[in-house]
């Protein structure tokens, strides 16, 4: 039976991904301060039981452009997938972020997730997010979450009362909120550049 | 008991207010063009400014493209094969009465055209009948406090002054296809100002219902609140069932001044077509508040069941220092139903807050979006939002989609936006079953507890309405 608005996202594209029955993908990003950046990616999960895992970090506080386009097709039942897109933006960076996730008809126990967290330190920075659904499929859990915010105020206030100067209290605020996205081995270089986008 | 009588509605469960109204209309030829236009404006015996309004609207809406950016799949609409304006005869001999026939459809629809005190309290109505408002009650009583509610064509004739400083100031002609278009041919709606410091003593209510065949209805309402004020205005609709689409494309503008508290409710019942998707009403709609004073306060709470396509984007303008504003949405959709609904949250002042909780229900074969702006201004110090929105799936032909659209460029506000999409579980409907609760009225339970967040925003006479309507506009939808 034919599905209302129901069209297949890869018949014009070709997904860059397509994870098969039982298989498993992760990807990992890390966008460093300073570097303009552009990520489009189509991931079709087209097997029973696939799984994808996506985490990505960037980190922007001079002038960056950073562009993230994320568009995953459950076309199979059964497959999960878990997006994370965590950031902060300073300076005078433009982030965006557009993040869809279409459930087919027949993708019956779907469950996707898909997180995108944002700070924004500068006022002349600006963070724009379009999480999108779109589910044909009723027996799924599907959810998406995005924020736009700052540094807890009240976080900071406890570490300084404690002597922890101000710069290095808000270092390990931001490490702390990228912490679930930091690849392994990869801790140091974000470390470096937390401390080198921190506002003066 | 209350809830006896809700069940009984239920199982009768088809459209009840699909009847039609045999009066005599006083009708337009079909088809829009300028002539149109002063033919309307010279029947309204409008001032020339107003006319000048319409006529730029229409040059304008002239040169404007269709939207077609929603998640819908929107029928041709013949601009040229539309009535835009039908109107009741009037009895020349008792020109102050209410036409019998208009009172008994009223009255057959729950409406009280007489002023007498419905269920938990005085509610004051504007009774708006295809392109004219057929009475406006209780204005005696309100005019004592200063308060003018009455038909916009009326409101145009007394009070010139005040509807030519508000109109079009919040959503201007060239908005959007739909508004550009209203402007040009807009019939009849409620305008409605609060004075300064007083505090609306009942409900204020518009009820607009569809009659005539083949015609649009345009409705057009103002509120403006004062400095202080306070108001609760709540909007119910209904129409025939009819084979053929018809048109509604209202606009809505409130504005809120400093300290003022606007409560603006609806109750969207419009003919939804037929389980094949025959006929309904494409119910494409611009409503817009700007909180322009500081500490204003305008909330939104809607309850959509009915239409054919539903387009809909009640929005609020966050001018003033720590004004706030609320939507609370319920979306229900069931056969081959479209919503294309949500909310825009425009942050300019300082402290600004906003809340959006949405709750879109698809069933059969329809479709059900939550579409919604949130943008944090340079100015947005400390701004702050919260959205929350929830999909609820009955059935694997339906389809709900969430696309949120969140900009800021402010370092000290905070926006979050939450969404879910999932089916009543397995679990709900077998504890109900265990309890001799059958699947139907089961679903009916757990959807009222699912949209409760919402529905407690309404008032009373509201509430009841909407929990009513959410259990009709299921029917069928489960087995």
């Amino acid at each position: 039976m034919g599905h209302g608005r129901y069209i297949d996202p890869f018949l014009e594209r070709r997904p860059d991904y397509v994870i098969g029955q039982g298989e498993q993908l992760s990807l990992e990003f890390v966008i460093l301060p300073g570097e303009d950046r552009s990520i489009d990616l189509g991931i079709d999960l087209a097997g029973e039981g696939a799984s994808l895992d996506v985490k990505i970090v960037y980190l922007s506080g001079y002038s960056e452009k950073v562009d993230i386009k994320l568009l995953v097709h459950h076309r199979a039942g059964g497959c999960s997938s878990q997006q994370r897109i965590f950031g902060i933006a300073s300076g005078s960076a433009q982030v965006g972020f557009y993040g869809k996730v279409v459930t087919a008809p027949d993708a019956q126990k779907t469950e996707a997730s898909q997180l995108n967290r944002n700070i924004l330190l500068s006022d002349a920075a600006q963070v724009r997010t379009l999480p999108q659904l779109e589910i044909y499929a009723d027996d799924v859990k599907c959810s998406h979450g995005a924020t736009i915010g700052r540094l807890n105020e009240d976080e900071l206030f406890y570490m300084r009362s404690r002597g922890i100067p101000e710069a290095e209290a808000r270092a390990l605020q931001m490490l702390s909120f990228l912490s679930p996205v930091v690849p392994e081995g990869q801790q140091e270089r974000i470390e470096a550049a937390v401390r080198s986008i921190l506002p003066a | 008991m209350a809830e006896d009588r809700i069940i009984d509605k239920i199982t009768s469960g088809e459209y009840k207010e699909g009847f039609v109204t045999d009066v005599e209309q006083d009708l337009l030829p079909k088809g829009l063009n300028e002539d149109i236009i002063r033919e309307i404006s010279r029947r309204k015996e409008e001032p020339s400014w107003l006319l000048d309004f319409r006529l730029d609207a229409f040059r304008r809406w002239q040169k404007m493209p269709m939207p077609d950016w929603a998640q819908l799949d929107m029928p041709r609409i013949d601009f040229q094969d539309i009535i835009y304006f039908a109107a009741p005869k009037k009895d020349k001999d008792r020109p102050k009465e209410i036409d019998p026939a208009l009172a008994q459809t009223f009255d057959k629809l729950g409406i009280p055209l007489n002023e007498r005190e419905v269920l938990a309290g005085v509610v004051a109505v504007d009774a708006v009948f295809d392109s004219v408002s057929v009475t406006t009650t209780f204005r005696k009583t309100l005019s004592e406090k200063g308060i003018i509610f009455c038909s916009f064509s009326e409101a145009v004739r007394e009070h010139p002054d005040l509807v030519r400083k508000y109109l079009a100031s919040v959503v201007p002609p060239s908005d959007n296809f739909f508004a550009a278009l209203n402007s040009a041919v807009f019939s009849d709606g409620s305008f409605c100002y609060i004075p300064k410091g007083v505090r609306c003593p009942m409900e204020l209510s518009s009820y607009f219902r569809i009659n005539a065949r083949g015609t649009g209805q345009f409705e057009r309402t103002l509120i403006v609140a004062d400095e202080g004020s306070y108001v609760s205005y709540m909007e119910g609709c209904t129409a025939p069932m009819r084979d053929e689409q018809q048109l509604h494309a209202a606009v809505v503008e409130i504005v809120v001044e400093k300290d003022a508290d606007v409560k603006y409710s609806t109750v969207q019942n419009w003919y939804p077509g037929d389980a094949e998707g025959r006929g309904g009403i494409l119910n494409l709609v611009t409503k817009r508040g700007i909180c322009k004073g500081s500490g204003s306060h305008l909330s939104w709470t809607q309850v959509e069941t009915g239409s054919a396509i539903t387009w809909k984007y009640p929005s609020t303008i966050l001018k003033g220092d720590n004004s706030s504003s609320e939507f609370y949405s319920v979306a229900v959709t069931n056969n081959l139903q479209q919503a294309d609904t949500g909310t825009k949250m425009i942050h300019l002042g300082r402290g600004t807050r906003s809340r959006i909780v949405s709750k879109g229900i698809s069933a059969g074969r329809s479709q059900n979006s939550y579409r919604g702006l949130v943008r944090m201004g340079a100015g947005a110090q400390g701004a702050r939002n919260y959205s929350q929105c929830d999909s609820l799936l009955i059935g694997s032909l339906c389809g709900a989609h969430t696309f949120p659209d969140i900009v800021s460029h402010n370092s000290s506000a905070t926006v979050e936006h939450e969404a879910t999409t999932s089916k009543i579980s397995e679990d709900q409907l077998y504890y109900c079953a265990q309890r001799g609760i059958d699947p139907e009225e089961a679903v009916g339970l757990i959807v009222n507890g699912y949209a409760r967040e919402v529905l407690s925003r309404l008032p009373m006479e509201f509430a009841v309405e909407a929990r009513k309507l959410l259990q009709v506009s299921l029917e069928g939808s489960v087995g």
